[in-house]
């Protein structure tokens, strides 16, 4: 491996470097995870195929319709709605994780895939996928044929419920598993028909730091052992345990929660606040808003100085945690009609100013041109071949002696096949050319995929 | 069996919510975690509710129990000469500190990195705040919702005509603490290798930018098209056979879309549909109004069924799709105890109780199961216990006891 043996900051090598690790994984908490791993410098080789797309990986198609293309909400399209020749290398989501990583293509449906797969398992430290069981076991990746290979091959298998059991191929996404393990419900707005609540989510992240985390650990455990492992992390079973306190106080108290929105369990205020609209902005980003939590009497009371309200201060209504908390609603009315003319910039500085938890709700271009976010460098300028150049997010973490910047750019289809198939696989020369020419590697998905 | 992080040692400093959790990560993991306290009070979790019977005491918040278990609790008093050199010599036998004070409280009580890391070169110092521990915002007071309006996707999630929402109750924090055990194991590794350990700024903020929602996906693809996302609320979940939709004992989920558009059409018996040149290509499919039309059909169909009756469904004809389900309706669900999912956790003080199971699973091959948790310390449960491992006598204990330094 040649990436990043020089550091701006003291340390010659990423922590993972020397260790391979291939993936299949779809959609974003498998992708997420292995971007971690390549972010510190394991080489993370995506196994993909020019004849068969893997939906919710490069997009959902390999060839989308304009049509479909403009239906894309925002932040998840392609540069300037245009798909352009290969649509693959240009969405979005792909090239958010796929910084740091190699891709090979080769048909694992196939016995020529097969070997050539075989051939990879031998010589790599781990494999990382996130399908349902059943697919998986199709194309043959089981513990038990792939540690005959190479016994001291790590597996991180991450279907949403597992390997086995009565949900073992039972395909969901992120949303519908959250919905399955209680989140939207517990999150949506209380007194609301369910559907208006959003569907983000958080497990999909959480999931990736979970397929990672699990890599790590198998690694420690082959350090110790000389011996490969299987883990297996379920999305679900890793996303469950972020809504514990909901958990135990059912199971210690069979209390149930349910649509609580922006509320606090005692907290008051605790709410998102609508500010003044934003002047000359483009349309769908006039809106401003500001969050303001109170913790303690004295943040309300310096609250109530800073709204100018000294009434509000003496209101029976608003005096001590408890009042505050039943008579939330008429508190927010109040607190909402003071922010309706304010800016949510200055509202934060001026409330964080008096050590109240307050911020301004930021969009994505709010985001970008923080001073904070700017200041810590949490921005990098990249440019993609096929997709431009851009503002990236590097890391969420900053180590003190190990790089923290982007050292490539989202991986193009096939990018790597010489390498993989010559120097990781062992193939000659002659055996790469028969496999360009047979198109199983190639760099362009076959005329019939869509 | 034998666990990963064996023989790792953890000093935690951390109180609340998103520092327990990142220790526990670790501690689930086989690290030997020494929790320290203040000598009285203890970590302000204890002090969260909700309390096991809504009877709220020190040893009894779920919130606590469920964020510390299989760790080591100390009483110590940091401000001390005596507090601060016993904390040293724990980070002498140590491979990683974490701490969530904000920012400057280490530096104030004169435990920088740099001090520490003369006590221990090979020491991994995690550091988790708000804000990170410089840059403008340092000293700004944040809680899971400013953190989440901030950082996280919360400008775009929710309905158009009512207020922008967070993510339920401390999930924030909870990831964060996650994100920072990731770090924190990665720093690991490097220090392992290299008998170097290093100090890692664990921005809440910037955690949340990163990874909470998948925001950074949405931060880079905003710049592709400069579609900023926007409250879309049911409507936006509403494309081809897709949305929360109304049932006989509740919500379903369903994903359709038009790729994916055959395996619904045939869950609901309209596989006649795929016969139709208004229907039979993804182009044809992706008409403006194919959503509603094919809403006319799926919604009678959904209210004739249960939660329980569509997921079968679902599974059969492989759509994608969720039942809204509670917590109660998850925790009862069999099908995760089928797997051994739940944990039952006998503390002192609550008696057992049912508990969110291991983030993942190891399959050794040779039948080796991952072992029970321990229930979550007492305040100093184990002061006398490590005090003795670091070579004091009784006498010694007695003394640290009558001075309040434990």
């Amino acid at each position: 491996m040649t990436n990043g043996t020089t550091g701006t900051n003291g340390r010659k090598k990423l922590p993972l470097e020397g260790l391979r690790i291939l993936d299949i994984t779809v959609v974003w908490a498998g992708p997420y995870g292995t971007m971690h791993l390549a972010d510190w410098g394991a080489e993370v080789i995506r196994i993909e195929s020019t004849s068969h797309f893997a939906t919710s990986s490069r997009g959902t198609m390999a060839r989308p319709p304009k049509a479909m293309v403009a239906l894309r909400a925002g932040g998840m399209g392609y540069p300037d709605d245009e798909p352009g020749e290969r649509p693959w290398n240009r969405n979005a989501i792909f090239n958010t994780h796929a910084r740091h990583k190699k891709s090979v293509t080769l048909d694992m449906t196939v016995p020529e895939g097969q070997e050539i797969f075989e051939r990879l398992i031998k010589n790599s430290d781990g494999l990382i996928e996130n399908n349902v069981a059943i697919s998986m076991e199709r194309l043959g990746v089981t513990w038990e044929r792939l540690s005959e290979i190479n016994p001291r091959l790590i597996l991180i298998r991450q279907p949403a419920f597992g390997i086995e059991g009565p949900y073992k191929n039972y395909r969901t996404w992120g949303n519908h598993m959250e919905a399955l393990a209680g989140h939207p419900l517990l999150r949506t707005y209380p007194n609301e028909d369910p559907a208006r609540g959003p569907s983000g989510v958080p497990s999909d992240a959480a999931g990736g730091i979970g397929g990672a985390l699990a890599f790590l650990m198998g690694l420690r455990y082959r350090n110790k052992t000389g011996k490969g492992v299987m883990i297996e992390a379920p999305t679900a079973e890793n996303f469950i345990p972020l809504m514990g306190e909901f958990v135990m106080d059912y199971t210690m108290n069979g209390r149930v929660h349910t649509q609580l929105g922006n509320q606090h369990p005692y907290f008051a205020p605790h709410q998102a606040y609508r500010c003044k609209d934003a002047e000359g902005a483009v349309p769908g980003e006039t809106e401003r808003w500001v969050t303001i939590v109170c913790r303690s009497d004295a943040e309300f009371q310096a609250l109530c100085g800073i709204m100018e309200a000294p009434g509000l201060a003496l209101d029976a209504r608003f005096s001590g945690a408890l009042e505050r908390w039943k008579h939330r609603s008429e508190l927010d009315a109040l607190v909402s009609q003071w922010t309706s003319d304010k800016d949510p910039s200055d509202l934060a500085h001026r409330l964080q100013d008096a050590g109240i938890a307050a911020g301004m709700i930021m969009n994505e271009r709010d985001v970008l041109n923080d001073p904070h976010v700017k200041e810590r460098g949490f921005f990098q300028e990249v440019t993609h071949p096929e997709a431009g150049t851009h503002q990236n997010p590097t890391y969420g973490v900053k180590l003190s002696k190990t790089p923290n910047e982007i050292r490539r750019h989202a991986v193009l289809l096939g990018q790597d096949n010489e390498y993989v198939y010559k120097e990781v696989a062992g193939h000659s020369d002659d055996e790469y050319k028969h496999f360009v020419e047979t198109g199983m590697a190639g760099m362009d998905y076959a005329e019939n995929v869509s | 069996m034998l666990m990963p992080m064996d023989g790792v040692r953890v000093v935690d400093l951390t109180r609340f919510t998103a520092g327990p959790f990142c220790t526990r990560i670790l501690s689930d993991y086989g690290a030997d975690v020494i929790k320290i306290e203040e000598p009285g009070a203890g970590d302000p979790a204890r002090r969260m509710p909700p309390f096991h019977k809504d009877d709220p005491g020190l040893e009894k918040s779920g919130v606590f129990l469920f964020l510390n278990t299989n760790k080591r609790s100390v009483t110590l008093n940091l401000r001390t000469e005596d507090g601060k050199s016993i904390l040293k010599e724990l980070v002498k036998g140590a491979d990683i500190l974490v701490e969530n004070f904000s920012p400057g409280v280490m530096d104030g009580l004169g435990l920088t990195y740099d001090v520490l890391s003369e006590i221990n070169p090979k020491l991994v110092m995690t550091s988790i705040s708000n804000f990170g521990q410089w840059g403008p915002y340092r000293d700004w007071q944040a809680t899971d919702l400013t953190l989440y309006g901030m950082g996280g996707n919360m400008s775009g999630s929710g309905d158009p005509e009512l207020e922008p929402l967070k993510t339920t109750g401390r999930m924030t924090s909870y990831h964060v603490g996650y994100a920072s055990a990731l770090a924190t194991a990665i720093a690991l590794v490097n220090a392992d290798l290299s008998g170097e350990g290093e100090l890692i700024d664990a921005s809440a903020f910037e955690i949340m930018l990163q990874s909470i929602d998948s925001r950074m996906q949405r931060l880079l693809g905003f710049q592709y098209n400069d579609k900023v996302p926007e409250r879309l609320g049911a409507a936006g979940q509403m494309g081809l056979g897709s949305g929360t939709l109304p049932c006989l004992d509740g919500h379903f989920m369903l994903t359709g879309g038009p790729v994916m558009f055959p395996n619904i059409a045939r869950m609901i018996d309209a596989e006649y549909l795929l016969e139709m040149p208004e229907w039979n290509t993804v182009a044809a499919r992706s008409r403006p109004e194919a959503a509603e039309e094919f809403e006319a059909l799926l919604i009678p169909w959904t209210l004739e069924r249960t939660k329980e009756q569509i997921q079968a469904k679902c599974m059969e004809f492989s759509v994608l799709g969720g039942p809204m389900n509670t917590i109660e309706d998850l925790v009862n669900d069999e099908r995760f105890d089928e797997r051994g999912y739940w944990q039952t956790i006998d503390h002192p003080e609550t008696g057992p109780v049912k508990y969110p199971g291991y983030h993942f699973r190891f399959h050794t091959g040779d039948g080796e199961a991952m072992p029970e948790r321990r229930p979550a310390p007492l305040l100093g449960q184990h002061t006398s216990e490590i005090l003795i491992e670091l070579g004091r006598t009784p006498e010694d204990i007695s003394g640290l006891r009558a001075q309040g330094t434990i």
